[in-house]
Parts: structure tokens; C-alpha cells; sequence
């Protein structure tokens, strides 16, 4: 029998704790009945479940089974990926096209609190329209066929039901005046996204502020980021780069509190939200 | 603006609302907020229990004025970042047509104030506090507040930052002169001055609180503890309420997780 067993939360441990939780939610199981199955506490499930200890390779294995996991291929893909969470290394990167993958960065989204994102050239995944997801895949060159596309957007669209869900998270997303203006997939798919974005701002667990050109140079040039918080204070802040074909995390506090400083900066230099109605509009009239 | 990004917001120089962030387990402080924390609670262990039971007295005020006094406007002067338990919850949880106005001169304050608080019947406006008349005249307080209607004040942790010579008495009473008849005047304020206590002498306590004082010259603000006497003179031209200015954890305590009394000061007024 192996055991993992090492220091603070990971990332992946985190993602590894979200798949338990969504795995056990799915099936409309209890802590308490999950930790019966595996002779430990309901705390223990709680703590597995937040990434908050390691795994020891007999309860995970316990677990799956008792959770129905029972294909060998999916089994070893989580075991491995608690085993990868024993690596150090302050970035931690991940192919974000292997569906696993996604789904695991979804399940972590979907366990935060507060998001809150940066963009500098495109509309934030959580608020794009169908319409406007397609032309970015289009326009990325990506070689996909069409049921490949198919799958990304119903992929996103999953993705985005969280702002909608009971008890949702909070979206907190400064967008480039940039990604408003680019008419992505044309004037027509624009105005449906601005559209969108409009509505999306109504909601009351959105906030959107917009970045104007007149800020002029500013510290996140070139990147664009999110920081996820979770509503367990225990769990670190976690910050999350995605790349064309892959996706960067980070949960070292030092690393975390660049990009939080940085957001902040943006945030206060950004319109305020209740300026961003007008700003939209205006941009919509000059489509 | 442009070209100096951090003029407004420098997460290098300690700042009081993100170290009252961290005391209450927030993640919005950086490591020189959490430098001066963290020699603080050195010197004060008792100031996490200190902000918790700050917290505890805004909900216990707020919770009164809109339950039993029936206020339905409240004017947050220094109202830190949001966190669990804000005004405008406890008001609306009673009286879901309270309206709330968040005032701050810390631009990351005001920022998240706007994101995470701001909706209906609630704003959050930059402005400092010590120029009573840009807050009264602002145009979004003005829409939002009825000056004919009771006003609740709330000054929560946050006159112990200005020092005598920016006259915080001169700053109350300016603001006082515009409440209506039946508004109301909430306190709470860092003192020196504590009861016995069984577990620290009167001398002790007093050192503790001149260390404190001098560590947050580290800050972008300085601290002035006060006596309760000189808490007191702010509530001239109010009738204060029971039990009138004692310390935090002895006004109309409930039965949540008693304390031992310490630390700030704290009274309601009402204007007759």
C-alpha cells in the first residue's frame, strides 16, 4: 500500500478534492455516508474534499468505488493526478484541452466564492455568447472538426451556468475596452455580445467594470488572468492563466499576491461599475 | 493616471483597512499590511478578539437602529473593506427599503465597496470623512438620502485616526448640524482605558496601547486612543442611549459568544 502524505494545499489536491465533491454531490450522497464507506470521519471527507490533506491511495481507491468509478482508465487518471500532487514546482501546468482536465478546472470554478478576472482582449469565458465562442474557435485556426466545436461550446455554455445556479459565486471582470471594440465574428456577433454583457451585468453576483484606452499603459499589458477565492478561508487564493492550448495555476501566496496587486490597480483605474451600462451602449451605438 | 499606477493603491505601505482585513481572517492584505498586523498581535494578542467584537457591536447598532428605532438611512463614514455581516445586510435583512451610503478615502476600499456592496439602495462614495461637507453635499448622497428623514451615522473604528490637531470634534459636530431631528450618532473608538480585567492590569493594558499607537506610524495612517470622556464629548448635542459609552462588549451585549470588555469604546446618540 502506498500513501501520499505531505505539507500545505495544492492546486491539485484542490482539484483532485473538487472531483470527489462533485463525484459524491452527483450522486446525491452525504459526507457522513462517504466517510462510512471508508471507516473516517465526516471532517476527513470534508478536509480530502478541500485539498487540505494528501490522499492516502486506499481511501481514493475506496472512494471511486464506492462512488461507482469502476472503469480502470478514469480510476488511474485520478490516482495519478493525487500522485502528481506530490511534485513540487510553483507552476503547475496543464493541458487544457484534455477533457479532464477542463472538467477539473470547472469543478474548481465552480467551488469558488468570488472570481475575479482580467481580460485584455477577449470577452471572459463565464459571459461569451455562443455565437461569439464559435468565431474565437474559427478565428483560432484550431483543427477541429465541427462536432469538435460543438463539444468546446457545450463545454463553455455548462461552464457558465454557474452564474444562474442557487447560491452562485460572485464574477468581479475588468475588461479591456479592447475586447469590446474587436468585433469578433462580426458586427452582427458583436452586438449579441455586447448585448449579453449588458444583461450579464444585471445580475446581482456580476460585477463588470471596463478598462478604457484612456487609462493608457497599464501593469497586466499582455496578460490576462483570473483569481479564484474560495468561501473556506482555509483554502488559498488560486490564479489561473489560460493559454491557447494550456493553462497555468499557481496557489503560492507570493506569486497570487502579484497578480492580486496588479488587480487591484486595474480595478481602481477601470470605469466604475455603475458607469459600465453607458459605456456599453456607447460602444454598441458605434458598432 | 496613466502614468502612475500606484499613486492610489500602494500594497508596499501598510494600511489600516487591510489590516483590520487580516485581523478578521481576510485575504485582501499583503505582507507589509500583515508586518505590522502580525507585531501588533505580538503586542496585543487581544486585538483579532478586539475587531471580531467591533463587528459584533456594528451588527448589535445596526440591528437596533432599524429594528427598534426604525431608521432606514445609514451613512457609513469609514467603512473598511466589505466583509461578512456589512450595514446595508443586517438593515435589509430587517427592512429590506434601507438605504446605505459606504464612505471611504482608501481608493481599494471604495473600489471593492462598489464591486461587492454596491446595488439597490446602497452606494459606496470616495471621500474623507475630515471634509464633512464633500460627503453632505455629494451628489449620490444626496440622491440616496432623505436629510429630512432620521440618519444613522455610523463612525465604526474610525475617528481614532484622526488626531486632535485635524479636530475630529469640529468634524462631528459639522455633520451633526445636518442630521434631522431623531437622527442618530454611533461610535466605537480604540481606548487605553480599560476595567480590570483578569487577566491584564490597568498598567499593562495602557502600555499595550501606547506600543500599538506608535507601531501604526508605520501606516498610512496614525492612531489616537482615547478616554471615555473624551469619547463622550462627541455626543454633544446627543441624548446617548443606554447604557451610554462603555466599552464595546457591555452594550446591549446578546447572548453570542460573550468577551471580556476591552479595547474600543462604543455608544449610540440620538438627536433630540
Amino acid at each position: 500500500m502506498t500513501e501520499f502524505d505531505w505539507g500545505g494545499p495544492t492546486v491539485r489536491r484542490m482539484l483532485v478534492g473538487a472531483q470527489l465533491r462533485r463525484l459524491r454531490t452527483d450522486l446525491g450522497l452525504s459526507r457522513a455516508e462517504a466517510a462510512e464507506a471508508i471507516r473516517a470521519s465526516e471532517w476527513k471527507i470534508h478536509r480530502l474534499e478541500n485539498g487540505q490533506v494528501g490522499f492516502k491511495r486506499r481511501d481514493l481507491v475506496d472512494l471511486l468505488t464506492f462512488y461507482g468509478v469502476t472503469d480502470p482508465d478514469q480510476v488511474e487518471e485520478l490516482l495519478a493526478m493525487a500522485a502528481e500532487a506530490n511534485s513540487p514546482g510553483w507552476w503547475q501546468p496543464y493541458g487544457d484541452l484534455l477533457p479532464a482536465w477542463f472538467r477539473a478546472y470547472v469543478d474548481l470554478e465552480a467551488a469558488a466564492g468570488l472570481i475575479r478576472t482580467y481580460e485584455g482582449q477577449l470577452i471572459p469565458g463565464l459571459l461569451q455568447t455562443d455565437d461569439y465562442m464559435r468565431a474565437l474557435v474559427h478565428g483560432a485556426h484550431l483543427d477541429d472538426s465541427g462536432e469538435e466545436v460543438g463539444r468546446r461550446v457545450r463545454l463553455r455554455m455548462a461552464r457558465q451556468m454557474l452564474l444562474t445556479r442557487e447560491q452562485p459565486p460572485r464574477l468581479w471582470a475588468v475588461v479591456d475596452e479592447a475586447a469590446l471594440r474587436r468585433p469578433v465574428g462580426g458586427p452582427e456577433v458583436m452586438r449579441g455580445q455586447l448585448e449579453r454583457l449588458l444583461e450579464a451585468s444585471k445580475l446581482p453576483n456580476v460585477t463588470l467594470q471596463i478598462l478604457p484606452f484612456a487609462a493608457g499603459a497599464h501593469p497586466a499589458m499582455g496578460s490576462s488572468f483570473s483569481i479564484l477565492r474560495f468561501p473556506d478561508q482555509e483554502l488559498p487564493d488560486v490564479v489561473y492563466l489560460e493559454h491557447l492550448t494550456n493553462a497555468v495555476y499557481t496557489d503560492k501566496r507570493p506569486e497570487v499576491e502579484r497578480y492580486l496587486d496588479v488587480m487591484e490597480l486595474l480595478c481602481a483605474e477601470s470605469e466604475p461599475p455603475a458607469k459600465t451600462e453607458e459605456f456599453v451602449n456607447r460602444v454598441l451605438s458605434e458598432l | 493616471m496613466a502614468d502612475d499606477w500606484t499613486a492610489r493603491i500602494n500594497t508596499g505601505v501598510p494600511n489600516p483597512a487591510r489590516i483590520y482585513d487580516y485581523f478578521l481572517g481576510g485575504k485582501d492584505n499583503f505582507p507589509a499590511d500583515r508586518d505590522v498586523a502580525d507585531q501588533v498581535l505580538d503586542i496585543a494578542p487581544v486585538a483579532r478578539d478586539v475587531v471580531e467584537d467591533n463587528r459584533a457591536f456594528l451588527r448589535r447598532v445596526v440591528d437596533h437602529l432599524t429594528r427598534e428605532a426604525g431608521v432606514r438611512q445609514f451613512i457609513d463614514l469609514g467603512s473598511g473593506l466589505p466583509t461578512q455581516g456589512n450595514v446595508h445586510e443586517i438593515a435589509q435583512a430587517i427592512a429590506p427599503e434601507a438605504r446605505v451610503v459606504y464612505v471611504d478615502n482608501d481608493a481599494m476600499v471604495v473600489t471593492h465597496s462598489r464591486a461587492l456592496l454596491a446595488g439597490d439602495n446602497t452606494v459606496a462614495i470616495e471621500a474623507d470623512l475630515r471634509k464633512p461637507d464633500s460627503i453632505l453635499g455629494h451628489p449620490e448622497v444626496r440622491e440616496l438620502i432623505d436629510f429630512d428623514q432620521p440618519i444613522a451615522l455610523l463612525l465604526m473604528a474610525i475617528l481614532h485616526f484622526v488626531p486632535d490637531q485635524e479636530d475630529p470634534l469640529g468634524v462631528v459636530a459639522r455633520f451633526r448640524d445636518h442630521l434631522p431631528a431623531g437622527s442618530y450618532l454611533a461610535i466605537s473608538h480604540g481606548t487605553r482605558d480599560i476595567p480590570a480585567r483578569p487577566d491584564m492590569s490597568p498598567e499593562a493594558m495602557t502600555e499595550m496601547g501606547a506600543r500599538v499607537e506608535k507601531l501604526y506610524q508605520l501606516t498610512t495612517a496614525t492612531l489616537t486612543t482615547r478616554s471615555r470622556a473624551q469619547v463622550e464629548r462627541f455626543f454633544d448635542g446627543f441624548e446617548l442611549l443606554e447604557p451610554g459609552v462603555v466599552e464595546i462588549q457591555r452594550w446591549r451585549p446578546d447572548d453570542r459568544d460573550p468577551r471580556l470588555p476591552g479595547g474600543f469604546f462604543g455608544g449610540v446618540g440620538r438627536k433630540p
